[in-house]
């Protein structure tokens, strides 16, 4: 306990300096607070807008049918499965918080003389909400009555298609004929992705698999959403048990269906280590520079605690204790200065679209406002990494405080 | 091309089948094979079979035809698909459904489609390749193989020709410069499908392969079979054929 008090009272004896310190470790904590938060809300924006527009946490396909999608690979095989029981079973997970069912197929879109090509999107809409973020209560709603369909607005825009038009669709069937039917436009979604908006065209399961002339069994994937995404791959296996799938079903989460998106995370990460490195080594030197200042400064008490006998351990017991309440401090501010901007980026967020816009990436897409999101993984890290590297800082100054020659300290000029 | 043009082209060849064609008789007999099935205009009854894994299905059809920019299909079994017609004008293309009664363009993103779920896309239809417009000819055989005497040509994509095969392989029999097969090979030097060509027989006047299978490299097992029931040259077409008005039909 003494130790601490010596370290305490030692840390104002220049208290300017002590003072600038504390405010650069609290500037560099501060600042890491800030730098993972506004990171971690980065990425899982990018997370959600990759996983919760149409892919899924986790996907179920039949083995065969990814990356081609051809039409004739349903779970189950070409007799389909039971997959209202199916995804029962899924929704029983207790980490499951969504499962939805769809059939995948791609057509031609039509009004009058215009016409596109456009991914067709089978789906129970009641399923998706809360699964997929296109599904507001108005595009449920619109997408309750048979032959209604929604389309992506650059698409709708491509062939011309108001709410409320008549909407041709026409594509290659199970049985070999060209599926082909009328449906009313209900609605028009905005996924922020432009390949998606100019392409997707969602309708009931029910009139897909009529279009499509696929039997009522047969679906093409089961999306699941999971509470949280970062464990979709470890939740997978324990899922597919619990479903008791078909023989040939694959359970994939969202990392393998979107590697671009996981390798992207991973990179955030790697670079999120290394800015807390960066910062780390030059709050470091700024200690190492303060304790050495501090030694160099007081080689006359030094040497005067050797002369008497101190044991060397209390001497660099006493350094790195003033180093700790120095980094104490520091880490104090810092929790503070960090709190205040994180409270201002976790309700206001930081508005990039002067920057930006809404800017598609990785397989999804970054919000012009990117909020912040506390990152208690890495602040505690950061945190013991600072006070780590700081007490190595002020280890070489202790040592060499030992071994000051009491003699000569004793004849060295007494420091301002 | 006319039947005596096609009978002089015939005797000329005969008369060259032992020694080696020269680079204009290659391009020749090519042409021949390339125009075989074309004439000023053409009415044909083709029963088309596919083939895959999943399904198998047979439809005829009507096929009017004019130079190479115009062709009229008419679906007219089996009954669910009746009536259902394409309509191809130079590069555009239309498809007419009678269940939902609406003419649908076919835009350019899905020219690489499957046409009426055949191994045919709906490019095949559109495109207008001359084989000695856009492709050099060589010729890589000349002999007999499995007791009949063949050529084989080796048509190389010009370098600024718009097409889409890299390299086809043609063989043609000496005799009567009748095409045994054709395999088509992507720009890489992939094969990518091969054409059989079968049941020769005399159709308005002329000796045409009555029957064309087409197989896909990358998909065993499946095929499509075109089988001419009957195929009319130069035949009277009638006015606005090849008008939008004409998908519906009569």
């Amino acid at each position: 306990m003494i130790v601490i008090r010596l370290g305490w009272r030692n840390l104002w004896r220049n208290s300017s300096r002590s003072l600038i310190t504390i405010a650069g470790l609290a500037f560099a904590f501060g600042f890491l607070i800030f730098a993972m938060g506004f990171s971690r809300g980065f990425i899982l924006q990018l997370l959600r807008n990759g996983t919760e527009l149409m892919v899924g946490h986790i996907e179920v396909h039949d083995g065969e049918y990814l990356p081609d999608r051809v039409l004739y690979n349903t779970i189950g095989g070409h007799d389909g499965t039971d997959w209202h029981a199916m995804v029962g079973r899924i929704r029983q997970h207790p980490s499951v918080r969504h499962a939805a069912p769809r059939v995948y197929a791609f057509g031609l879109l039509s009004t009058g003389n215009r016409s596109s090509g456009g991914q067709l999107v089978g789906v129970l809409p009641e399923a998706e909400q809360g699964l997929n973020r296109l599904f507001t209560p108005d595009v449920v709603a619109a997408l309750g009555t048979g032959h209604a369909i929604a389309l992506g607005e650059r698409l709708a825009l491509d062939i011309g298609a108001n709410v409320g038009d008549e909407v041709a669709v026409i594509a290659p069937a199970a049985d070999g004929t060209q599926g082909n039917e009328l449906f009313r436009l209900t609605a028009i979604v905005h996924t922020g992705l432009p390949a998606l908006d100019r392409s997707l065209a969602l309708l009931r399961l029910g009139d897909a698999q009529a279009l499509l002339a696929l039997e009522p069994e047969r679906i093409h994937e089961i999306a699941i959403g999971v509470g949280d995404p970062m464990d979709a791959a470890a939740l997978a296996p324990d899922i597919a048990r619990l479903s008791r799938a078909p023989a040939g079903a694959v359970f994939q989460g969202w990392r393998e269906l979107l590697p671009q998106l996981s390798n992207y995370v991973d990179f955030a990460r790697a670079i999120n280590a290394f800015i807390i490195g960066l910062v780390v080594l030059f709050s470091s030197m700024g200690v190492l520079n303060t304790m050495a200042m501090a030694t160099l400064e007081r080689v006359r008490e030094f040497g005067m605690l050797n002369a008497i006998g101190m044991k060397p351990r209390l001497i660099v017991a006493s350094v790195l204790s003033e180093s700790l309440c120095l980094v104490g401090l520091g880490l104090s501010g810092g929790l503070a200065f960090g709190t205040l901007m994180m409270a201002y980026l976790t309700t206001h967020g930081l508005n990039l679209a002067w920057l930006t816009g809404e800017l598609p990436m990785f397989e999804s897409r970054l919000d012009p406002v990117v909020k912040g999101v506390w990152d208690w993984n890495t602040i505690p890290w950061a945190a013991v990494s600072l006070t780590v590297a700081t007490l190595f800082a002020a280890y070489w100054p202790s040592r060499r405080a030992t071994r000051i020659d009491p003699v000569e300290a004793l004849q060295a000029p007494v420091m301002p | 091309m006319g039947i005596a043009v096609l009978a002089l082209g015939v005797g000329r060849l005969q008369a060259m089948q032992k020694a080696p064609l020269s680079p204009d008789d290659a391009k020749r007999i090519i042409d021949h094979v390339d125009r075989l099935m074309r004439g000023d205009s053409s009415r044909a009854t083709v029963e088309m079979l596919v083939s895959t894994p999943q399904w198998k299905r047979s439809t005829r059809m009507t096929i009017w035809s004019e130079k190479t920019e115009n062709v009229l299909i008419r679906i007219e079994a089996p009954k669910k698909d009746a009536g259902t017609a394409t309509l191809r004008v130079g590069h555009n293309m239309w498809n007419y459904l009678p269940k939902i009664d609406r003419v649908v363009r076919v835009p350019a993103s899905m020219m690489m489609v499957s046409w009426m779920g055949s191994h045919f896309t709906n490019d095949d239809l559109v495109k207008e390749t001359r084989i000695i417009r856009d492709y050099n000819i060589e010729t890589a055989f000349q002999g007999a193989r499995d007791g009949t005497d063949v050529y084989e040509f080796t048509a190389t994509a010009k370098a600024d020709a718009a097409v889409v095969w890299g390299r086809i392989v043609y063989e043609v029999r000496q005799a009567d410069t009748l095409p045994v097969w054709a395999r088509f090979y992507a720009e890489d030097g992939t094969l990518k499908a091969t054409a059989t060509f079968s049941d020769y027989a005399t159709m308005d006047g002329r000796v045409v392969p009555t029957r064309l299978r087409m197989t896909p490299q990358d998909k065993p097992g499946e095929f499509t079979e075109m089988h001419y029931l009957s195929l009319a040259f130069n035949v009277a077409i009638p006015p606005n054929m090849f008008a939008l008005n004409s998908l519906r039909g009569s």
